[in-house]
């Protein structure tokens, strides 16, 4: 029985598929990894307009807090394993936006990521390297840091 | 000019004055005047409202109302300034709206940070921004944002409620005999990027859209005024990535002209080089966007591969891919001390292009489901460039002549040789191939640049490993500036103020084309059916950056 878990996790974390949210500038650069000179899908990343199909979520830079409600929703309609990548300084503590007045800067807190990509924005070579990370951890099984904790379990949205 | 100062001299003004080459700068005594002067500048041909910048001076109990009004046709325009009283009941001046519906947002906007009241307005409400400030005008020099701040999981989840509210709402409105609806496209569709457009339905039938955006409001006007005149560098480059140097290059000309420094020739077409680059960057992006809101991705493939090698020449001279920080108050960062080396990545781009040119002609401008789709659909007038203010491509694509570049050269555009591209039908087909005739005009620019530098090197007057920057103060006088350029969206207006022996900005109001490309978005999809949103939506080449700032 083992084993067969662990064929899924391993199934699993060779093709993650990441839903098609946006809430930044780092999108940009989501945008040049998908391109052809970086191309994610050799490692068999994709894009799905959907959440109820993905697996990881990406926090892409700045989360103001218009937005915060209709990014927690999403990924609420994810179905588990789910995980979260953050992408730049601003989804770790609001980077250059941290004296703005309308930017969230305890994104961490709130939504928990499994994997934090440096940069402003990082490039996209970074992008794949921040997910082949997260690979490994979907292949171990471990549970995604976001199920464990985070604010967002209080939150209304 | 002289016209335009005689209107003014009928009214109780403070000054009437020339300010640069096109425009004239007046102060009105008396609120009330305003309605007939504006009714009497639009009979002239100053039809269109740029933006509305409230500043508030707070040491003099006053909060004062930049109007900038623009004669598109003519290259003449306004800067008109009002007085008004600091405390909210008597702070209300009478709406501009009616006359001229450009100002509609930007009116807005000015109510919802400032608590400007603005009398006549048809739909004064609050808008941008997020509902924690609702009533609170947080811009206000007085407003304490560390207070705000301290309860912020609260203060988020009130705006939690105005989501539930709003879903009652929809529900609402059902009408149980008809098939009206309350769409959402939005902020999560994947061709729109962060807004929502509420589109109100019949059946498949577009009755009414109505746009809710601040889903990237950073209050990046507000920002500038925490940094210093370096560090806002950081808040102005990030309107927008996908166009990235322009932005500084407006502000770097704003705290040059009020410091009164000159830059370097050198600098001036390393300007326009970084500018053009931006430009074709964020034009591969409209490019590819318009087929990718169709569902054909392998355009936007296409482009992506291109725009690499453009990004590349950024890369290649400050590091940075997209937040590049290559522009500053004095000239641009860094020196060039193997010029050769990047004309030749400069080269390479530009080669890129010129390969995958015919070819995009032939499969992707030509290609008769985009033809059949986007060809005579959305049309725009140039009464409708004036009346709403479309700017940049939009207009041009309408048959407009106007490019900041030519009617009031900045940088190096003076001395290089161009002239206005257009279309002439003005519908979403154009406003496609007007993107891809600017690649080629831009690219043509950037030769030009290339050969003034190469020749000033050669006779000596240029030194890329020294002239790039001037010395600039580190305190600036007391003044203000308005400064234009053309961005690849549009228009880009900042109005900066500041004090005597400051260190930052006092006052920097940022005005960028996406808003009243978006304002229109209601004239454009009304009366289509749904299927039109994604593909109209894309040809206007809205960025939700420069949308919310």
């Amino acid at each position: 029985m083992l084993k067969v878990l662990d064929f899924f996790n391993y199934a699993r974390s060779k093709s993650p598929w990441i839903v098609h949210f946006c809430s930044g500038c780092c999108s940009l650069e989501m945008l040049a990894a998908m391109g052809p000179r970086y191309d994610w899908e050799r490692y068999g990343y994709i894009m799905t307009p959907t959440p109820r199909q993905a697996d990881i979520i990406f926090i892409t830079g700045l989360v103001s807090k218009k937005i915060l409600p209709a990014l927690l929703r999403t990924y609420e309609q994810m179905p588990e394993p789910r995980y979260v990548v953050a992408i730049g300084a601003c989804a770790y503590d609001g980077g250059p936006y941290n004296d703005s007045q309308s930017v969230i800067k305890n994104m961490t807190e709130i939504l928990p990521a499994d994997v934090f990509v440096a940069g402003c924005p990082p490039k996209p070579e970074a992008i794949i390297a921040g997910l082949e990370e997260l690979k490994e951890k979907i292949k171990r099984g471990e549970p995604s840091a976001s199920s464990q904790g985070g604010l967002w379990k209080k939150m209304k949205f | 000019m002289e016209k335009l100062k005689n209107i003014l001299n009928k009214y109780e003004t403070e000054y009437v004055e020339d300010y640069k080459s096109n425009w004239v700068k007046a102060k009105l005594k008396n609120k009330e005047d305003l309605l007939n002067l504006i009714k009497d500048l639009k009979e002239a041909g100053v039809k269109t409202c740029s933006t509305v910048s409230p500043t508030d001076f707070i040491d003099d109990n006053k909060i004062e109302v930049n109007y900038f009004l623009e004669n598109l046709k003519d290259k003449k325009n306004v800067w008109l300034k009002v007085d008004l009283p600091r405390e909210l009941e008597n702070c209300e001046i009478d709406s501009i709206t009616p006359l001229m519906p450009s100002a509609k947002w930007h009116e807005l906007e000015a109510y919802s940070t400032y608590g400007v009241k603005f009398k006549g307005h048809p739909n004064l409400r609050y808008f941008l921004i997020s509902r924690d400030y609702y009533g609170k005008f947080p811009f206000r020099k007085d407003f304490d944002w560390k207070a705000h701040e301290k309860n912020l999981i609260e203060n988020v989840n009130s705006i939690s409620e105005e989501f539930f509210e709003e879903y009652e709402e929809n529900e609402e409105t059902f009408d149980k005999e008809g098939s009206r609806t309350v769409l959402n496209w939005g902020p999560t569709h994947p061709a729109s990027g962060p807004i929502r457009l509420k589109v109100y339905v019949n059946g498949e039938n577009i009755e009414k859209v109505d746009a809710d955006i601040g889903y990237v409001w950073r209050a990046l006007e507000n920002l500038a005024e925490r940094k210093d005149f370096i560090g806002t560098i950081v808040a102005v480059e990030r309107i927008c990535f996908m166009d990235n140097p322009n932005p500084m290059i407006c502000y770097s000309q704003a705290v040059e002209e009020i410091a009164g420094k000159e830059i370097t020739p050198f600098a001036k077409f390393m300007r326009v080089i970084l500018g053009e680059t931006g430009r074709i960057a964020s034009h591969l992006i409209s490019m590819g966007g318009f087929f990718g809101t169709m569902g054909l991705q392998t355009f936007l493939m296409w482009c992506l591969d291109v725009r690499e090698y453009f990004l590349d020449v950024l890369e290649d001279y400050s590091g940075a891919r997209i937040a590049t920080a290559c522009v500053e108050p004095g000239g641009v960062r860094y020196p060039l001390n193997d010029y050769k080396a990047w004309f030749e990545t400069l080269n390479k781009a530009i080669n890129e292009w010129e390969r995958v040119k015919d070819d995009i002609n032939d499969i992707f401008l030509k290609n008769p489901l985009m033809v059949s789709r986007a060809k005579d659909n959305g049309i725009f007038t140039k009464d409708d460039v004036e009346e709403f203010y479309l700017a940049g491509p939009i207009a041009r694509a309408s048959g407009f002549k106007t490019d900041v570049r030519i009617d009031e050269p900045y940088a190096g555009y003076g001395e290089l040789e161009m002239d206005y591209v257009t279309c002439e039908n003005g519908d979403a087909r154009d406003r496609l191939f007007i993107i891809v005739k600017e690649v080629n005009q831009s690219i043509d620019l950037i030769k030009q640049a290339m050969k003034k530098i190469e020749e000033g090197v050669e006779a000596g007057e240029m030194n890329p490993a020294k002239d790039h920057l001037v010395r600039m103060p580190r305190r600036m006088p007391a003044g203000e500036a308005v400064t234009r350029v053309e961005w690849a969206r549009g228009e880009m207006l900042m109005h900066l103020v500041t004090m005597d022996k400051s260190t930052s900005p006092y006052r920097l109001k940022l005005r960028a084309p996406s808003v009243n490309h978006t304002m229109v978005l209601d004239r454009l999809i009304s009366g289509k059916t749904l299927s039109d949103i994604p593909l109209l939506y894309g040809s206007m080449h809205i960025c939700q950056g420069d949308l919310d700032r």
